[in-house]
């Protein structure tokens, strides 16, 4: 009896776990879809969190400095443009902060970049440096000037909010600091676009000096 | 009587002719506030739907794998100890201005908002000190519109030759001006958030 019993158990011991990976792998099949719904439902919070904590303030923002824009009128800083071409040191500041700041805040990315048509040619890559360098610094306060890339600001100043800290402090340093880069670049872009021009005017003198040699 | 009459009624009719002058400008006045302001809403909108909403489903569905597969703890290991000291965001900010990446990084600027929103979230954690969050937007945004600058040049009516220039120009710029922004930054965070911690 004992081994009749013992021989019972047997099948019943081994039918117990043979029963028991079905429910474990249905188990493990439930445990991985909710792990799987998990990373949306994470991604969900995160996507609601953004939409309520962001957009009400930013279209009411957006709207009132669109409008402010149509009121003013784009077209105003054309004469700013022109007074930017001239040649001195005193037309940097004006050239390299004046004319980007107020292009990209009222044409935006990346209607901004028509400004360096009032340029001339030596001038123009050294403005567009300084105006893309402007797109992201703007958005911390202005966020309609580039509102496609504001994550560039807004996930670093997202920790800060959710550290129960205030972003204005961040913001205007990011507008501030942004201005110095941006004369910087413009500076800096200026001058090694002039030793470009020069080394590549004297490898064209040189080129056709040895062309006439040669004839 | 027929004399005061007479003499009232043509004033009586210019001072309805100015009434009616006055209620127009008037009108055309707050008519076309009403229509800009209605314009620029219709403008934000635009911007919110087209722009900023698709992006933070994107940055949305990242950040979920990203937080619940525990990526992001692996992330932590390698970029916190980057983006909390200043030779370690000089290295990202280089990493950025290598001119033959930053054009590859710069579309849309879609990498530099991504690593964006996970400094943020390590940030959160309190992986990395709050006050290196300014020296960290511009280390990783050195290739700011490097992958834009023939139709930027473009768009500002450049010749072709000026193009050709320019593009050098600017990418080698980056490389001295991104880690040198860094810089700037760095000594101008001083003071941020270092009495609230």
């Amino acid at each position: 009896m004992p081994f009749t019993e013992l021989a019972a158990a047997i099948p019943m011991a081994t039918t117990a776990p043979t029963v028991n990976p079905p429910t474990g792998f249905f188990g493990a099949l439930a445990d991985a879809a909710t792990w799987f719904i998990g990373l949306f439902q994470a991604g969900g919070d995160f996507f609601l969190a953004l939409v309520t904590g962001i957009i009400p303030l930013l279209v009411v923002l957006l709207t009132a400095i669109n409008a402010l824009i149509r009121l003013i009128g784009p077209e105003r800083i054309d004469k700013v443009g022109e007074a930017a071409g001239r040649p001195g040191i005193q037309w940097y500041p004006v050239r390299y902060l004046v004319l980007p700041v107020l292009s990209v805040f009222f044409l935006t990315n990346p209607m901004a970049y028509t400004m360096g048509r009032f340029l001339p040619e030596k001038y123009k890559p050294a403005f567009y440096d300084s105006a893309v360098s402007f797109v992201h610094p703007i958005t911390g306060i202005f966020p309609h000037a580039n509102a496609g890339e504001l994550f560039v600001y807004l996930g670093i100043a997202g920790g800060i909010t959710q550290l129960g800290l205030n972003t204005s402090d961040l913001a205007v340093r990011y507008l501030l600091v942004g201005l110095v880069v941006i004369l910087l670049r413009g500076i800096l872009t200026e001058l090694i676009t002039a030793a470009m021009l020069t080394r590549r005017d004297n490898a064209a003198a040189q080129a056709q000096q040895a062309e006439e040699a040669t004839a | 009587m027929s004399t005061t009459t007479a003499a009232k009624t043509p004033a009586g009719g210019s001072a309805f002719d100015k009434m009616s002058k006055v209620l127009v400008t008037v009108g055309k006045a707050v008519g076309g506030v009403v229509g800009i302001l209605y314009q620029a809403g219709r403008d934000t909108i635009d911007t919110v739907i087209r722009n900023i909403l698709p992006f933070m489903a994107f940055i949305s569905v990242l950040v979920g794998i990203i937080n619940k597969t525990g990526l992001g703890d692996h992330l932590a290991h390698w970029i916190s100890p980057l983006a909390s000291s200043l030779p370690g965001l000089l290295v990202i900010s280089i990493f950025c201005s290598i001119p033959i990446l930053s054009p590859v990084l710069g579309p849309g600027a879609v990498i530099a908002q991504v690593i964006g929103v996970l400094l943020g979230t390590r940030i959160a954690a309190g992986d990395i000190a709050p006050q290196y969050s300014l020296p960290a937007l511009f280390a990783i945004d050195p290739q700011v519109g490097c992958d834009f600058i023939p139709v930027g040049l473009a768009l500002g009516e450049a010749e072709p030759h000026t193009v050709e220039i320019g593009v050098p120009a600017v990418l080698i710029s980056r490389m001295i001006t991104g880690p040198v922004s860094v810089v700037i930054a760095y000594f101008a965070s001083f003071g941020l958030y270092t009495s609230s911690n």
